[in-house]
């Protein structure tokens, strides 16, 4: 029995709108394949929250997140991409069509794209959600300029920790810098903000974990950890967290293969466990969780989506 | 004014109004810098919906008044005054209580 009213039909749906997701958009497009593309937070994703990204090829002199969102953006719209500001809450499968439940209603897709990218983790230590938003963070673009001539505390060792680290100086008096075991970010990062550590803006302290987060009156005052054994303490203003990344995987973890942590399973051409469904990007069971390479996948799995749209024809219309 | 923390980024507001006010103006507190202040602004410009917008980094000295009103360290911060001036605050880019709230 036919849908009433018709349920919206597509050749791709994708799901996120991060830079896999729209260099993805951007193939498809350019080859008449319609390509709708669904977005609940920011279009280009954690990108877009990156203050300046340094190793996306082709910017010798960086780029600002929000700039490279915007230009990957508007190129896959030049094409026809369809960015639609909602949320899919499940997959179902119906053969030779996906459908999807979305915030918009029900959709049907011939194929389709999980781009849904990952989130920062939080560090799970009590005060981290009584604060949060009123003096624990997750995003230095969004919430920085709340703490101008006040101190910091971020907490984290990797590349993200040590670029926000560094936009955050701009505001900051001061930043302590809660590495719990050993540095991982690049060499340039670390370069690059040891111009602040020198200077006295920004103090690291390896091999010390972060165990509460404390304040009265309804905002943050000290963080309290452990270094060598012994405890530790760290006045403070605020607290940004970058220790790693979850999977955007929830809407889709009793629909496919998951790894352990919960990101996508795919094969080598980057199709999950369910035919006619993709994923690409930080999602990916396996993904080096770059710029560079999510644009790489995208454009890998468009030409794999091709292929699999080649060999169907299209079911009859609902 | 009592407020609920979220779980995700954006959503501390207030009560939802009463009633079928119509919106009578709507600020937008943002920075340079946040990509879910170009969300909302987004959402509102394909909506044909006008806003004012106060930047932050640019008149640092409103950020206490974003503050007070969301209860939040963060930005977006939307206050959406309606016809009988009531106002529903929305925080973060939240479309589940910004649509409703532009409704």
């Amino acid at each position: 029995m036919s849908d009433e009213p018709k349920t919206p039909q597509h050749d791709v749906i994708v799901v996120g709108a991060g830079p896999a997701a729209l260099t993805a958009a951007i193939y498809t497009t350019r080859e008449d394949i319609d390509t709708l593309l669904f977005e609940r937070a920011v279009i280009g994703g954690l990108a877009a929250a990156t203050d300046k990204i340094d190793n996306y090829p082709g910017f010798p002199d960086g780029v600002e997140g929000l700039v490279l969102s915007d230009q990957l953006r508007k190129q896959a719209e030049r094409f026809g991409a369809v960015i639609e500001l909602g949320e899919v809450t499940a997959i179902r499968d119906e053969g030779e069509l996906k459908r999807l439940e979305t915030t918009s209603g029900d959709m049907l897709a011939r194929a389709v794209l999980i781009a849904t990218g990952s989130d920062y983790k939080k560090i799970g230590v009590p005060g981290e959600q009584d604060f949060y938003a009123r003096g624990v963070h997750y995003c230095a673009t969004c919430d920085g300029a709340f703490y101008r001539d006040k101190r910091l505390v971020v907490v984290g060792g990797g590349n993200s920790a040590f670029q926000e680290t560094i936009f955050l100086t701009r505001f900051a008096s001061h930043i302590d810098l809660l590495v719990r075991s050993t540095v991982r970010a690049s060499d340039v990062l670390q370069a690059e903000l040891q111009e602040f550590v020198k200077a006295g803006k920004v103090t690291i302290h390896l091999a010390t974990t972060t165990d509460e987060i404390v304040g009265e009156n309804n905002a943050v005052t000290k963080v309290v950890g452990t270094h060598d054994g012994q405890k530790v303490e760290f006045p403070t203003d605020g607290v940004f967290v970058f220790v790693g990344l979850m999977p955007n995987s929830q809407f889709v973890k009793d629909t496919l293969d998951l790894d352990t942590i919960g990101f996508i399973k795919t094969d080598q051409s980057l199709q999950t466990s369910l035919p006619g469904v993709f994923a690409a990007g930080d999602i990916r069971s396996g993904a080096t969780m770059q710029i560079a390479s999510a644009a790489g996948e995208g454009a890998t799995v468009a030409l794999k989506l091709r292929e699999y749209l080649e060999g169907r024809s299209h079911p009859p219309q609902n | 004014m009592t407020v609920a923390v979220p779980e995700r980024h954006g959503e501390v507001t207030s009560a939802p109004n009463e009633g079928d006010h119509m919106v009578k103006n709507i600020t937008i507190f943002t920075t340079n810098t946040c990509g879910y202040c170009q969300m909302v602004k987004k959402y509102l410009g394909a909506k044909g919906m006008t806003y004012e917008e106060v930047n932050l980094d640019e008149h640092p000295h409103r950020q206490a008044e974003a503050l007070q009103m969301s209860g939040a360290m963060t930005v977006p911060v939307t206050v959406v005054t309606k016809t009988d001036d009531s106002q529903e605050i929305i925080v973060g880019y939240n479309l589940a209580k910004l649509a409703p709230a532009v409704a």
